[in-house]
């Protein structure tokens, strides 16, 4: 048992777990999506990527530009959620709810690759 | 540069093939486009008018050409069409000139020869990693890029045969070897085939003809003073020529036969290891032929049969010799002189031999012999030359004790060269010492290769081939061999690969201790399978897996968790968990 994989892993899966949890639902429905949700997952995203800072594998090249894009894309959503959010006090509209999701969506692309290669070395690796 | 291009070679030969169609083509057309526009004619309203430069140009071409579109831009008069007559003919003519021209340049053996040689010298000039040029593509040579293409070092192959070289393309080698045809001793082809070339590693010329041998190292020596020559020759007045120039290693077949096989029967622990080394698949390291002393049969006694009654009578084998052709000479042992026969063979005590060498340069003789000798004594031990490499089955089938094959050997031994010449160095070591030391080679190499293929490789320690390496020694660890021989899999087995020799500042060091600290600078050669090889070549790059291969531990990649590990103090008790 490999003490970074142990820390590593748990942020990594806990971002794809939290983007999930964010999109599910109808895509252009405010109701449906929570923004809690969305910024605990860009924080977990965050540190597994500072995690990573340092490594000059490779693999760790890969892990961290896949986890760079997670995080550019969230951020991304999170801060069309702050300007249209503040708008109106009418909430949301349907179409940048649809926006932000569709950001998010793209994240979650990058996480399950960052998750996938994370898991395909662990299995591969030595011990 | 002084040499000749190829690119000004084929284009001044296109034009002075081309200079009489394209000169007749732009007569042809001044002629037919400025009498087009000089006939009168019609233009769209009836009126009278010439045609303009442009349509005549226009109707000229597709007229000349064949395509023939019609009577454009209007109906032509009767002397427009006349002249339209004229003009089909000549430009018809014109090109089908032109056209065969065209077919007979390529079909020009000289152009043909000009075109492949720009192409190879292309080829060869845009070769960025090493690569040996062989000069003669017969037996050895083929089995030699065989043997290179395995352990995937590139040949420049040069040959005058045309045959050979096309017969080149079609071989399957696992790295790309382009051939020229041409005289190797021509100085222009050396140079196209990369002598000048940092790539160049070695030139290696396998020529019948030694006086062309001779021709060929002195210029190579002059073209390119450091690069290694290495030469096939028999001859020793030649050889005696050739020691004299620098850095250059002579292979004489015949020398190396008589040594192989009086080292086949003087030790065959050693012979069986050095056949296993080069890669030889019916050898096992576990039951070398013993073969015991007594007195031996030499059917054939040329220049190779001298090499080896001399090898033999070095370890006290007693030799009787059957040559028509022997001449009377003060060696000592039976000499009949006559055909290797059965009355022969029977004169010459094959009841009471332990072995018989069917050596003659002839193949189906010595096969005869062979049939002759398991007939009279079933249990005297057959050795065969083979000199031709497409009698392999027959030889194979014929079931005897051992088969040499010259060109074989010649190709085996350049191909150790030419991985390291620390091989050479660690047998010729292994042979001028006691057996001790080969028994416990081969169980070494027993114990860690088991039945796997071996192969050779050199590893040279370096800031720039083995970064890792070189980070390590940097940081002020000390490197072992043993540690680079763990298996990044699992750090308390081994990989399948043994380290044979060390060189450092120059200085060999055969069987190198395992607990040997290394140095940058250093020259490993190992013997061990293609998995090892790979996974041995990616732990000298990766300094994190060179650094669990070296303590066991493996600390975390990324900066902040390395900080959280070392505060913890998880760094001392690792390992156990």
């Amino acid at each position: 048992m490999n003490f970074e994989t142990v820390v590593l892993g748990f942020f990594v899966i806990l971002a794809l777990a939290l983007n999930l949890v964010f999109v599910v639902g109808d895509i252009d429905n405010p109701a449906q999506h929570n923004v809690w949700i969305l910024t605990i997952a860009i924080f977990a995203s965050l540190i597994a990527a500072g995690l990573k800072l340092g490594d000059r594998s490779q693999l760790g090249a890969i892990l961290l530009a896949a986890l760079l894009v997670a995080n550019l894309l969230l951020i991304a959503a999170r801060l069309v959620w702050i300007a249209e959010g503040d708008a109106g006090s009418a909430g949301l509209a349907s179409e940048q709810m649809g926006l932000i999701v569709a950001l998010a969506y793209g994240a979650l692309a990058a996480n399950l690759v960052t998750v996938l290669t994370l898991a395909a070395d662990t299995l591969m690796s030595r011990r | 540069m002084t040499t000749t291009s190829n690119l000004s070679r084929v284009t001044s030969i296109v034009l002075r093939y081309m200079r009489g169609p394209i000169l007749s083509l732009i007569a042809v057309y001044g002629v037919g486009v400025t009498g087009m526009s000089l006939m009168p004619g019609f233009d769209a309203q009836g009126n009278p008018a010439s045609m303009n430069l442009f349509h005549s140009f226009y109707f000229f071409t597709y007229t000349a050409t064949t395509t023939g579109f019609g009577e454009i831009p209007h109906h032509f008069s009767d002397q427009q069409r006349l002249w339209a007559i004229l003009c089909l003919y000549m430009g018809v003519i014109a090109w089908l000139y032109a056209f065969g021209s065209i077919i007979q340049l390529i079909q020009n053996p000289h152009f043909i020869t000009a075109v492949a040689e720009r192409r190879f010298a292309r080829t060869v000039k845009n070769l960025r990693e090493p690569f040996v040029i062989i000069c003669g593509f017969g037996d050895t040579g083929s089995l030699l890029a065989r043997g290179l293409s395995d352990n995937l070092i590139r040949a420049v192959i040069i040959d005058s045969d045309a045959e050979r070289i096309k017969a080149l393309v079609m071989r399957d080698y696992r790295v790309d070897m382009p051939g020229l045809c041409g005289d190797a001793s021509v100085p222009k082809h050396l140079i196209d085939a990369g002598i000048h070339q940092p790539g160049c590693r070695a030139v290696i010329s396998l020529i019948p003809d030694e006086e062309l041998v001779l021709k060929i190292a002195v210029m190579t020596r002059f073209l390119n003073p450091r690069v290694r020559i290495i030469c096939r020759a028999s001859d020793r007045q030649q050889q005696q020529h050739l020691r004299y120039l620098e850095s250059v290693t002579v292979i004489d077949p015949f020398e190396l036969f008589g040594a192989q096989l009086s080292m086949a029967i003087t030790a065959p622990k050693l012979h069986n290891l050095t056949q296993w080394l080069v890669g030889d698949p019916s050898v096992s390291l576990d039951c070398p032929r013993i073969i015991p002393p007594g007195n031996w049969i030499l059917c054939g006694y040329g220049r190779m049969g001298r090499w080896l009654q001399q090898h033999l009578n070095q370890h006290h084998i007693s030799t009787s010799i059957i040559d028509p052709e022997q001449p009377e000479s003060g060696d000592t042992g039976q000499l009949i002189r006559r055909d290797a026969d059965h009355q022969a063979l029977i004169s010459a005590g094959i009841e009471g031999a332990v072995g018989l060498v069917a050596g003659t340069d002839n193949d189906s003789r010595n096969l005869q012999i062979l049939l002759n000798a398991g007939a009279l004594n079933p249990d005297v031990f057959r050795v065969a030359r083979q000199n031709q490499h497409e009698n392999e089955v027959v030889f194979r089938a014929a079931e005897v004790g051992l088969t040499m094959q010259p060109s074989l050997l010649a190709a085996r031994t350049i191909l150790l060269q030419l991985i390291s010449p620390l091989a050479q160095q660690l047998l010729e070591q292994l042979r001028d010492t006691d057996s001790t030391l080969t028994d416990i080679l081969v169980s070494r190499l027993r114990h860690t290769l088991g039945v796997h293929a071996p192969r050779l490789w050199v590893t040279r320690l370096s800031c720039e081939e083995t970064p890792a390496v070189a980070e390590q020694i940097a940081s002020g660890a000390k490197l072992r061999l043993q540690e680079l021989l763990r298996d990044p899999a699992n750090r308390d087995s081994n990989l399948c690969c043994a380290p044979l020799a060390l060189c450092r500042e120059q200085r060999p060091q055969m069987m190198p201790n395992t607990r040997e600290v290394v140095q940058l600078g250093d020259e490993i050669l190992f013997c061990g399978d293609q998995r090892s090889r790979l996974l041995l070549a990616a732990s000298l790059h990766n300094s994190y897996t060179l650094h669990y291969l070296m303590t066991g531990v493996e600390p975390p990649r990324g900066m902040a968790l390395l900080w959280v590990w070392k505060k913890l103090g998880l760094a001392a008790q690792h390992g156990k968990g």
